[in-house]
């Protein structure tokens, strides 16, 4: 058997050495003394004891083995966000409303809009309740306000001189100029999915129609290409140099080129169902997260390329992970682990390391946070 | 000097920073490492990343090594569990990679790909058992210690994997 299994031939073993051997030698010159690690190994408590002597001993005891929950997260979480990992600003919201959280932790209250999203360049944030949609500097002050009805999904793109903002308006996609003036209907009976701007100095947009994903440009109306839309596609982004275009559906997760061509499908039909999706900063790596069987996993792409093994995981939990965040530097990912209570941020390089911020909920008026965007340190 | 000897120089040789007990080191161990990594994934450019990153994992941890401990079981636990851990990821994953980047590997021998098969229709676990111990060499206890499995596990595991690759090869 021994014999056998020497014997087996491995394509490209030779080269393998080579290229291991070359890595290796890099990171034996490079390396630091060895720091202790911190104990970060994600606590699955159970609360056992008290609980189940309580189910016994008590007719209403039923309930709380009903109640009995595994209690997650990773052990050694901050109790509260002190600071970010990364520079930039966070935005989130809650039942209360938007929130621009500072690199220092302080948090400010946008109150009462239901969702937000960042200016190309965090300048500004649009923020929208069910008919009014804003346009507000990350202190509150409030630049502009338009009236529309059912409105969701906003989007701002553009430049730092000139920017449009594209939303839905029940199913129809409309945009508006960057100072609040000239809004116009550019499609209608779009799917609930956020448009997306392709960075750049042309205003082209991306969305989801009824049966395809359309590339246009929003003031000439003009098609750059459409291309058939999975079914249940969630999200669309663009990488940060415009040449490359997620499209993350629940079970698949493609990169097209800016023509609308097919250069990556990255998980194949078997997949564990896709939750969340988000390009790096650089528009090179990738993170996404899955859910099965109760658990969520965390995956990065360091490198996008055919070869879609090159993913690895970078961090794993029970329950839901309700939102990813890339930090504007690229090195952290904030994970929204929502049953857990916590915020967690992995460092996406080689070298893996965890923070996390408990009690995320009780920060944030009682109402566990969904993370709109981590944007751009200034 | 014996193998024993070799290494130890090396690993010290190694923690005082010289490359080529390191190289050393790599070429001694990262051949088996990469195999066994290959035999448990059956696949080559993960094996590559696995032995890799083992490799790398035990150089991290360099400094707090026992020099009194062989290096080989130690980085061979690293990538065996590793090698488990990424076939179940894999499992969830159920990735497909693209034709065109992906010439087809070479067809191997047709024992090879017998035995090949034979494992790859084993469970990640038992195929890490069959490898540890007839690749590897290592016995059931050492394979018990490696993957913190009880003894017994480890031997109807071995026994079971043994009977299926009999039938199929």
């Amino acid at each position: 058997m021994k014999r056998e299994l020497e014997r087996i031939e491995i394509p490209g073993e030779h080269e393998a050495r080579v290229r291991s051997w070359g890595v290796v030698r890099t990171a034996f010159a490079a390396r630091e003394p060895a720091r202790p690690k911190r104990p970060w190994k994600p606590l699955v408590v159970l609360v056992a004891g008290a609980a189940i002597l309580a189910a016994v001993v008590s007719p209403p005891g039923r309930s709380v083995v009903d109640s009995l929950r595994e209690v997650v997260g990773v052990s050694d979480a901050e109790p509260a966000l002190f600071s970010l990992p990364a520079p930039g600003q966070l935005l989130v919201t809650g039942e209360s409303g938007a929130w621009v959280v500072q690199p220092d932790g302080s948090r400010r209250l946008l109150d009462g809009y239901a969702e937000a999203s960042w200016s190309p360049f965090g300048n500004f944030v649009v923020a929208a309740r069910r008919n009014e949609i804003a346009a507000l500097e990350p202190d509150g002050d409030v630049r502009w306000k338009l009236a529309r009805r059912d409105i969701s999904l906003t989007r701002w793109g553009g430049t730092l001189t000139d920017t449009r903002i594209a939303y839905l308006s029940g199913t129809s996609l409309r945009v508006v100029s960057g100072n609040g003036k000239r809004d116009l209907e550019l499609a209608r009976n779009v799917r609930a999915v956020a448009p997306a701007w392709r960075p750049g100095t042309a205003h082209v947009l991306a969305w989801v129609a009824q049966r395809q994903v359309v590339v246009a440009d929003a003031d000439t109306g003009r098609i750059v290409t459409r291309f058939r839309a999975p079914e249940s596609t969630a999200r669309l982004e663009w990488s940060r140099n415009g040449q490359r275009l997620l499209v993350q559906a629940r079970r698949s997760l493609r990169v097209h080129a800016a023509d609308g061509s097919l250069r990556l499908d990255l998980l194949g039909r078997e997949a564990a169902p896709i939750a969340h999706a988000a390009f790096g900063p650089g528009g090179t790596s990738l993170a996404f997260v899955q859910t099965a069987g109760g658990q969520s996993h965390l995956w990065v792409i360091p490198r996008l390329a055919p070869d879609a093994s090159a993913a690895r995981r970078a961090f794993a939990g029970a329950g839901t992970f309700s939102g990813i965040a890339w930090s504007p530097n690229g090195r952290w990912l904030l994970v929204a682990w929502q049953d857990a209570d916590q915020w967690v941020f992995v460092r996406a390089g080689r070298k893996p390391r965890i923070a996390a911020v408990s009690n995320v909920s009780a920060q944030f008026e009682g109402s566990f946070p969904r993370i709109e965007g981590w944007c751009c340190a200034h | 000097m014996g193998a024993g000897r070799d290494e130890r120089a090396w690993v010290r040789g190694a923690q005082r920073g010289s490359v080529s007990d390191l190289e050393a080191l790599f070429r001694a161990h990262w051949p088996r490492a990469f195999r066994a990594a290959y035999l448990v994934v059956h696949d080559a450019a993960a094996a590559e990343d696995i032995a890799q990153e083992s490799f790398l994992a035990a150089l991290r941890a360099l400094d707090r090594f026992d020099r009194g401990r062989p290096f080989g079981p130690w980085l061979h636990r690293i990538v065996v569990n590793r090698a488990i851990d990424w076939t179940r990821a894999r499992q969830l994953r159920a990735e497909a990679e693209l034709g065109e980047a992906h010439s087809a590997p070479p067809d191997p021998e047709p024992l090879d790909r017998n035995l090949l098969a034979a494992l790859a229709a084993l469970p990640p676990d038992h195929r890490a058992v069959i490898v540890l111990r007839h690749l590897l060499g290592y016995t059931p206890g050492e394979i018990a210690r490696a993957l913190d499995l009880p003894r017994g596990t480890v031997n109807s595991r071995l026994r079971r994997g043994l009977d299926s690759l009999k039938e199929q090869v």
